[in-house]
């Protein structure tokens, strides 16, 4: 690593002239940490003199050293979980550790870049190319050009082959990982799956190879050989009728590289102290609250989700274990919200038990306690009453599809009787707003599908009317959301394409013509994002040239709806001869080898396309924590198992 | 539980690289060291129950304080030197508090508590000499308002090398921020030839940091 390089003196004066200059302060309290190290990159004598347990040796200039970085601006990226743990686990891991980095906001990028200030870590203030290893998540599929903004703005290399040796070794990892491919170029490696272990494995890999003198080619040979490590320069594609007879579009050029990446799983999660150390911020940030989850993993078995593919199994952690983090979390966050966060936090066997509990433990003390989402049924509502309090917001709920067989092709095994139920108790217990999530563009979709969505809002609105005071009946509200389906990797659907932007244009328009109340609003994700999400989650490595031209194009920011450039877009694919529409719109036979067979999550592809043929039936498949295995093939793939803390569906 | 709450009035530091925080990052901030600081603190009633806390008149972004206050309401009794060990250990360096006592249910909330406020500005180059107009521009709410210095201005400022302490007085109608005083200024370099330049100074002395260095209710 280079000297410490601090560039926090040009930082400084650059501050006034910016928006929200407290995105670029550091210096933010960490609970949980030990004494010394209070604040993020703050040295504070302690009263105890040496009781910190963190290794100061490996903060020294010979220290090996990580950058976890956000590709996004500080609000978004700082309450990412992922940044979280893995910045703890390194930082624990011994002789090496962690500090963060987020991709500043446009005013202050174009500061930075007319004065030649690189990107910096949010902790030293040292250029994130001194770093021996940068670390980028990869949240969502319209942050692509922002990785390539991050990489440029660090003075990195965009692709990994124009890498020096004493440039970081850069790791992607995150959702996006599960298709690889169009960003393949980018990568040095990336992580598919949980970091927990992996992270720092791959960490104590690259320092040893680093410290025997190892070339930048034989550091990658190591990483590949570190389980769930996909290193892309070490496959290289074939062509397609090769790959579709071989399987895979990649095939392994060295020995020892395997021709599969299976996912990682912490499978020490359920056991885990579910309180850890947690940065609280001075700036408002999104999810601006305690975050402890509880369990992880949903094997509802939804056939568009990617997260329920990638995430399995499922592992709940113990009621006293979460009681105690929430308890030790308020305690030195001073916060005064907890979330418990999973993917389906009402299905913990313990769910009741842990509401009571927290509840009892922060009765009169202004804390409250809130679950991201809600399970569509009256047990969902009875939970999410257990935790209101007196202030009612709003209940949301996800439905996905407007009639019963829609639901069952995508398996969301709710009714609309559960809907009513919902909307029933919920204006009981004193809600008088809701949300509902759709989404257009399914498989299989009819118009009858889009007026059945219209419909099921008509009648959970005539249903909230119903159960409301009628002098109370002008505060109801009903939202509904609505989505244009990107098929994902790794999931039934994989092999389905979207529907066109102007398809998108008219389906809403239906589900909009049918729509009875003035109560009701309707909000819609713009389609022009959906094709670029479609084409960064479907496409092969020959979209990774199609994000380098939109970037070059301008293209950065694409999440945020006022800076998506269409045009840079367009004119990438233009430039590089890409088709957009086939990469998003075409269907497939199951057979079909898609871009990313050669990283598993550990379901095989016979349960995808077997699952797939039970959605176009209109057959469900059950949850195998609630019933019968579903043979989906993680557990014995990986050798893992659910772990459950008790029977789930008792209340 | 007695029925009877305590007001303790509790002076900290914005120091550092926090004295970009906004005052809203800072009442946030204030809320969290409070509640990390396991003191006994009341909660206002209502359907979202908060600590009750009062915050001192407001800095804007980049000003920093060397004694600025927020008075927060106990259900119980703690030492005035053991409340502010609990709140000095939960807090960051650069938001410390560095006094703490009690103050009479009957004083003036802590935002107008303190009228008069003396600033420190630094500047990278000595300041050999300074002119201000008499009235300031500034947008409020989206509406250009004039503002007479002489209304805020209390005494003239003094200069010491980089440094120019002056002291301005908030009124009921509203007050002249410190940073858009030291703006409206043309300053003249003490390497010069001692005359004021043009507005703005190409080479001038650009100001480094200002610095509210002490309140107080009556002039100071």
């Amino acid at each position: 690593m280079a000297a410490t390089n601090c560039v926090w003196g040009d930082i400084e004066p650059l501050l006034p002239l910016v928006e929200r200059p407290s995105r670029y302060i550091g210096g933010e309290w960490v609970a949980g940490a030990c004494e010394g190290e209070r604040c993020a990159g703050v040295e504070r004598e302690t009263d105890e003199g040496a009781a910190c347990t963190v290794d100061r040796e490996a903060r020294g200039q010979d220290g090996f050293s990580f950058c976890m970085i956000y590709p996004d601006t500080y609000e978004l990226g700082q309450p990412n979980q992922a940044l979280r743990i893995l910045v703890n686990v390194v930082n624990a891991a011994g002789g090496m550790h962690a500090e963060r980095a987020f991709l500043p906001a446009v005013d202050m990028i174009g500061l930075m870049r007319e004065r030649g200030i690189p990107l910096f870590s949010l902790e030293s203030f040292r250029p994130v190319r001194d770093f021996d290893v940068v670390g980028i998540t990869m949240p969502h599929e319209l942050a692509a050009t922002n990785v390539l903004e991050v990489l440029d703005l660090a003075g990195i290399p965009l692709r990994a082959q124009d890498r020096a040796q004493e440039d970081p070794i850069v790791v992607g990892g995150g959702p996006c990982a599960l298709n690889p491919e169009p960003y393949a170029p980018f990568f040095d490696a990336i992580t598919i799956g949980e970091g927990e272990e992996a992270t720092p494995e791959l960490l104590r890999c690259i320092r040893e190879a680093r410290r025997r003198g190892a070339s930048r080619d034989e550091i990658l040979l190591a990483m590949a050989k570190v389980p769930g490590t996909y290193v892309p320069s070490l496959y290289d594609p074939v062509p397609e009728d090769e790959a579709q007879k071989e399987g895979r579009w990649v095939k392994p050029s060295a020995e020892g590289v395997p021709e599969v990446v299976f996912k990682r799983v912490f499978e020490g999660f359920a056991e885990s102290d579910a309180w850890e150390p947690m940065t609280v911020p001075y700036m408002e940030i999104v999810h601006d609250r305690l975050n402890v989850e509880i369990l992880r993993g949903c094997a509802r078995g939804c056939r568009f989700c990617q997260a329920g593919m990638m995430y399995r199994p499922v592992r709940e952690r113990s009621a006293d274990d979460i009681v105690s983090a929430v308890r030790r979390g308020i305690e030195q966050t001073g916060y005064e919200e907890v979330s418990l966060t999973s993917l389906s936090s009402t299905d913990h066997s313990q769910i009741r038990e842990i509401l009571t509990r927290l509840n009892a433990e922060f009765a009169d003390s202004g804390v409250r306690v809130s679950i991201p989402s809600q399970r569509l049924d009256s047990f969902g509502v009875d939970m999410a009453t257990l935790v209101a309090g007196r202030k009612k917001g709003g209940l949301t709920f996800a439905p996905e599809a407007g009639t019963q067989r829609l639901r069952d092709v995508i398996n969301k095994n709710v009714t609309k009787d559960d809907l009513m139920a919902a909307a029933h108790d919920a204006m009981e217990a004193g809600w008088r707003r809701m949300k509902l999530y759709f989404m257009i563009g399914l498989p299989t979709e009819t118009d009858e599908d889009l007026v059945g969505i219209a419909e099921m809002a008509n009648e959970a609105y005539e249903e909230m009317k119903a159960s409301t005071p009628a002098d109370q009946r002008g505060s109801l509200r009903l939202g509904i959301s609505v989505n244009v389906f990107v098929p994902k990797s790794q999931t039934p659907f994989q092999w389905d394409g979207q529907i066109s932007p102007d398809e998108a244009a008219r389906r809403v328009a239906v589900i909009r013509q049918n729509l009875r109340y003035r109560a009701i609003t309707l909000s819609y994700h713009a389609p022009k994002t959906s094709l670029v999400e479609a084409v960064m989650s479907r496409g092969g490595r020959e979209v990774a040239d199609v994000v380098e031209a939109a970037w070059r194009n301008g293209a950065r920011f694409d999440a945020w709806t006022e800076l998506f450039d269409e045009q840079a877009w367009a004119a990438a694919f233009n430039e590089t001869g890409v088709d957009a529409q086939a990469i998003a719109e075409t269907s497939y036979d199951s057979s079909h080898a898609m871009p990313w067979a050669h990283i598993s999550c550990g379901a095989d592809e016979g349960f995808l396309a077997r699952e797939r043929e039970l959605a176009y039936q209109g057959v469900t498949t059950e949850d195998c924590t609630f019933g019968d295995c579903s043979l989906c093939g993680v557990c014995p793939s990986l050798r893992v198992a659910n772990v459950l803390q008790d029977v789930r569906g008792v209340r | 539980m007695e029925d009877r709450q305590f007001r303790l009035r509790v002076t900290y530091g914005k120091t550092g690289r926090l004295a970009m925080l906004s005052h809203l990052e800072v009442t946030h901030a204030l809320e969290r060291i409070v509640r990390r600081s396991g003191l006994p603190f009341a909660l206002s009633c209502g359907f979202s129950p908060h600590t009750k806390m009062a915050f001192g008149s407001a800095l804007p972004v980049g000003i920093g304080g060397a004694c600025e206050i927020f008075d927060l309401t106990l259900d119980d009794y703690v030492a005035p030197a053991k409340a502010l060990e609990a709140l000095r250990k939960s807090a960051p360096v650069d938001m410390m508090p560095v006094a703490a006592e009690y103050v009479e249910p009957s004083a003036k909330a802590a935002s107008v508590a303190n009228p008069f406020s003396m600033y420190e500005a630094r500047f990278d180059s000595p300041v050999a000499g300074f002119e201000y107009p008499p009235q300031v521009e500034v947008v409020r709410k989206k509406k250009a308002k004039t503002l007479e210095v002489s209304d805020y201005l209390v005494g003239e400022p003094v200069l010491d090398g980089c440094v120019m302490r002056f002291q301005l007085q908030s009124k009921d109608t509203g007050s002249l921020r410190p940073d858009v005083f030291v703006k409206s200024m043309r300053l003249s370099c003490a390497d010069g030839d001692g005359s004021l330049g043009p507005d703005p100074v190409p080479d001038g002395p650009a100001v480094r940091s200002i610095t509210r260095t002490a309140q107080s209710p009556t002039r100071l």
